[in-house]
């Protein structure tokens, strides 16, 4: 009788292992698939991997003087002081956008000097700027 | 069974605030220390409500100079000031400051009421050259020596154990 | 002056609450039989300090008393007089003055109005609670106080960043607060009810009104949080999945699991320990969503101006916290012998449960694996919202379906068996008529469609049956109905919606599918602390040639520099219509994000009715307890 229950108990708690097991497997799984991963221009130029399928953030500083509006998009320079790359993006901007500040932004590598943006990211703070690209800025400064 | 789950839990508690903890380090991202014993850039700045501008180069006259980058909308700025204002009674250093992004008006009534700690005061009306310094936000502080190299950069308002590191390094 | 008026209030209210303290410490487990008189006064006069600190930091942004380092940070002369009361808890010190300010309420309120006769229970409840207390007032005045005197005095304040002068954003973060914070006196009580061993019956009427109260306030801040985005972020989204968000969200799930197990821990012996848990997760919960946005480590839209020494105070105090809980726990939890039939109402319940788990689970390795893997790798990554619709979207089938079912369990298997397929028939019917308007083709989006009319029309019938019968919890209803319509909607909104990026000069016209939209006007204007350019267009609608005059703005603010993109949003009850416009390269090329959503309202309404459902609770059980 005892041992019966124990039985149960034991393929219950096994049965949930496998499953926790799995769920966790799978959740990674889907996790990878979808996370973005973040570049600066330098990276990009130095990395032979960058999957151009793959949607990915670059981030670093609007180039002085390099916005330039048409009819179809805007295109502006994003530069870590070392190296550069072009961005296209059609939309609106937020707030925060302006020549000389860091920019985070979001979409598909065209090849290693130019980039189609789907999303520009905004930030509250003339102070702050994302993290991502203040450090990598500082490895650039070298 | 009660305590295996209770070790479990624990460790899994541990591992989590160990990640947490040491994403906490800052150092990271605020590293300044690859900076360390570079030369400046050259760079040509407006001097503060003039046409004329100084050249990076002309700091080789001094024995050290610091250059600090502010503005009278900046909170932290006015805190470090009075620390500024410490720094500009060591007669070895020239200080120079620079003005980014501000008002004339306010930020002459902010040296007005915090008082001038500034040898030279130039300025940056749309903050291009402080990219060329490498500068990310307001307030920063460079210490360079004679032969232009960097010896400490400071990000974000200087305090007190600032100020006396620079006295240390100065008095070499 | 105000600045040492308020410093001085700090530290009496500290002094006080290690009083109530060391009086709870020493009035635990003596043999007097109810809670002397002292203990009540002494909460009153904490109380009244607290309160009073934040009202003198209240006046201080409206006297607009520069002396002090946080108002003048954060105002300014000109601001308009309701910002300037917002703008006391629009930073990091003051709301945290008034997360203060909420903890002490609570503590008071649960020491009044608790009617548990179990005094070392009350007094231990108090005790946990007041060093909670004590905790965040020495964080307060160590690292964050509000009430820093600034020298000299500056004639301006640098007023606060317009983006965040937004009546939404001013209002909700109190109204998370009172979720977030809420949540601790649960927490307490969790811990005093294993240590004072009171029974499962006692503990669940002891902490349901708080938790009921905390939830409703947490839905509806997290409501409007989502507005603000929409309306004020310029990208016409309501939920980003941001970090940020996503802290506002985890105990929310947490409480959602707590409220439906204390519904089982009110009727049956059952469930003791989880319900403990989840009330010590749920204020775990929220101090982690707390360290999280303050200390800097996440990357998102909403920061708080970051600095790690008080990331440290909140891990540390984090670490203390679960640990001590842990311990407390396995030292004082008692073994459950666990019995349930199967297909009984507490078996749906614990499976809400587990889906709120998993949710939990979902969304928290989402927010914390781009921490982890920088942490680790060093790479910097952001989880997408494709992470979380993917994960989450086929477990809503499920809940759906169990939220449907759950309820109605025990009326199921006598009376209404027809009733039911009567349901199920008119899902199908109106199922099969949105799908032939829409025609999609994902089979797993059709089956939530499914669900979520199943669920909407098997609640509306049970909103019938209750006028019939007097037995049927109609605030269980109000709220699943709330669900059920905000899938439904939050399916239909994202289905239907358009966006169009472009860019115009002032009078030519661009065509989309089905729209006409013309760039007729310009004009300049100025306004008192802004310049504004305001844009007007001409939308047309191919079909129904109805047309809408839509006037984005782009405003130029001179405290601090800021410039903002004001969208224009046309909302009409079943579409919103939204444009915004921004001109970053000067030139006379202007840039367009022309947006249609439908049924944004009926989302807002689905959640305000979500909410309504656990207020209604809260009402209708204090009426219970009057009678």
């Amino acid at each position: 009788m005892l041992l019966k229950k124990v039985k149960i108990r034991l393929s219950i708690l096994l049965a949930l292992s496998v499953l926790s097991v799995l769920a966790i497997f799978l959740l990674f799984k889907v996790l990878e698939d979808n996370v973005l991963y973040f570049y600066s221009p330098s990276e990009i130029k130095n990395s032979d991997e960058i999957n151009l399928k793959k949607r990915i953030r670059i981030g670093g500083i609007v180039k002085q003087g390099s916005i330039q509006s048409s009819e179809r998009d805007i295109k502006f320079i994003v530069t870590d002081t070392k190296n550069e790359i072009i961005v296209s993006y059609s939309g609106t901007v937020p707030a925060l956008f302006a020549e000389g500040k860091g920019v985070v932004a979001e979409g598909n590598l065209k090849d290693k000097k130019f980039f189609v943006a789907k999303r520009i990211l905004a930030k509250h703070d003339e102070n702050y700027m994302p993290p991502e690209v203040e450090e990598s800025l500082n490895i650039n400064a070298k | 069974m009660r305590k295996i789950n209770y070790i479990i839990i624990s460790i899994l508690f541990s591992f989590l605030f160990i990640i947490l903890y040491s994403s906490l380090d800052n150092e990271r991202i605020y590293n300044t220390k690859d900076l360390i014993g570079k030369k400046i850039s050259q760079v040509e700045i407006n001097l503060f409500q003039s046409n004329e501008t100084i050249n990076t180069e002309e700091f080789i006259n001094n024995e050290f100079t610091i250059l600090n980058f502010w503005a009278s909308w900046c909170a932290p700025c006015r805190k470090e000031h009075p620390n500024l204002v410490r720094l500009s009674k060591i007669k070895n250093i020239k200080l120079v400051g620079v003005n980014i992004k501000d008002n004339v008006e306010s930020a002459k009534s902010f040296l007005k009421e915090n008082g001038n700690p500034f040898d030279i005061l130039a300025e940056d009306k749309n903050g291009k050259n402080s990219v060329n310094f490498g500068v990310y936000g307001i307030p920063e502080t460079i210490l360079i020596d004679s032969e232009l190299k960097i010896l400490k950069k400071y990000i974000g308002p200087l305090n007190i154990k600032d100020v006396n590191e620079i006295r240390k390094l100065v008095k070499k | 002056m105000l600045s040492n008026l308020g410093n001085t209030l700090i530290i009496v209210a500290l002094l006080i609450s290690f009083l109530l303290v060391f009086f709870s410490f020493k009035e635990f487990r003596t043999n007097n039989n109810s809670i002397p008189g002292k203990i009540y006064k002494i909460s009153l006069l904490q109380l009244f300090f607290t309160a009073s600190s934040f009202i003198i930091l209240l006046l201080a942004y409206v006297l607009s008393d520069f002396s002090l380092a946080n108002v003048y940070e954060n105002s300014h002369t000109n601001k308009p007089l309701f910002y300037k009361i917002s703008g006391t808890w629009g930073n990091h010190e003051g709301s945290l003055l008034l997360w203060i300010n909420i903890l002490v309420l609570f503590s008071s309120l649960f020491l009044f109005i608790n009617k548990n006769k179990d005094k070392d229970f009350k007094i231990l409840t108090l005790l946990f609670q007041n060093i909670l207390v004590i905790i965040f007032l020495i964080f307060l005045l160590s690292n964050s106080n509000p009430f820093s005197k600034l020298f000299p005095i500056p004639l301006e304040g640098l007023g606060l960043n317009p983006i965040l002068q937004d009546p939404a954003l001013a209002i909700h973060p109190p109204l998370l607060y009172v979720g977030f914070v809420g949540s601790s006196i649960y927490f307490s009580a969790a811990l005093a009810a294993l240590i004072s061993k009171i029974d499962s019956q006692s503990l669940a009427i002891s902490i349901k009104p708080w938790v009921l109260v905390s939830w409703f306030f947490q839905t509806v801040g997290i409501l409007v949080g989502s507005i603000w985005a929409y309306y004020e972020l310029g990208w016409g989204g309501y939920w980003f999945w941001d970090p940020v968000e996503n802290s506002s969200l985890m105990p929310w799930f947490v409480m959602t699991a707590l409220l439906h197990s204390i519904l089982v821990l009110e009727r049956r012996i059952g469930l003791y320990s989880w319900v403990i848990v989840l009330s010590i997760l749920t204020f775990t919960m929220s101090v982690t969503g707390t360290f999280l946005v303050r200390s800097g480590i996440l990357n998102s839209v909403h920061t708080f101006a970051s600095d790690p020494s008080r990331g440290l105070f909140i891990l540390s105090f984090l670490i203390i916290m679960v640990f001590f809980s842990i311990y407390i726990f396995f030292k004082f939890a008692p073994n459950e012998s666990k019995k349930y039939t199967i297909f009984s109402k507490e078996t749906f319940i614990i499976a809400n449960n587990w889906f709120m788990i998993f949710f939990l689970g979902v969304v928290l390795i989402g927010t914390l694996y781009p921490v982890f893997l920088d942490t680790i790798t060093g790479s910097k990554i952001s989880v997408g919202p494709p992470y979380y619709n993917l994960v989450l979207a086929p477990f809503l089938i499920p809940l759906l379906f169990l939220m449907t079912s759950g309820p109605n369990y025990k009326w199921i298997s006598h009376e209404t068996k027809s009733f039911f397929d009567l349901v199920l028939v008119l899902s199908v019917i109106l199922f099969l008529i949105t799908f032939l308007l829409i025609k999609e083709s994902s089979f797993l989006l059709n089956l939530i469609l499914f669900f979520s009319i199943y669920l909407i029309i098997q609640t509306l019938f049970d909103f019938y049956e209750s006028f019939k019968k007097k037995n049927i919890n109609i605030s269980r209803i109000i709220s699943h109905l709330g669900f059920g319509l905000l899938i439904f909607f939050i399916y239909i909104n994202h289905i239907f919606s358009q966006e169009n990026n472009f860019n115009l000069k002032l009078g030519e016209i661009k065509k989309t599918d089905q729209y006409i939209i013309k760039f007729e006007n310009l004009e300049e204007k100025s306004i008192k602390n802004y310049k504004s350019i305001v844009g007007y267009f001409n939308i047309s609608d191919k079909k129904t040639s109805i047309t809408k005059e839509l006037k984005p703005e782009i405003r130029v603010y001179d405290k601090p520099i800021t410039i903002t993109y004001e969208a224009s949003i046309e909302s009409n009850l079943f579409s919103d219509t939204y444009l915004t416009m921004s001109n970053i390269s000067e030139t006379d090329v202007f840039n367009i994000k022309f947006q249609v959503k439908p049924f944004m309202n009926f989302i807002w309404f689905s959640v305000l009715l979500l909410s309504l459902g656990g207020l209604l609770n809260f009402l209708s059980r204090n009426k219970n307890e009057k009678n």
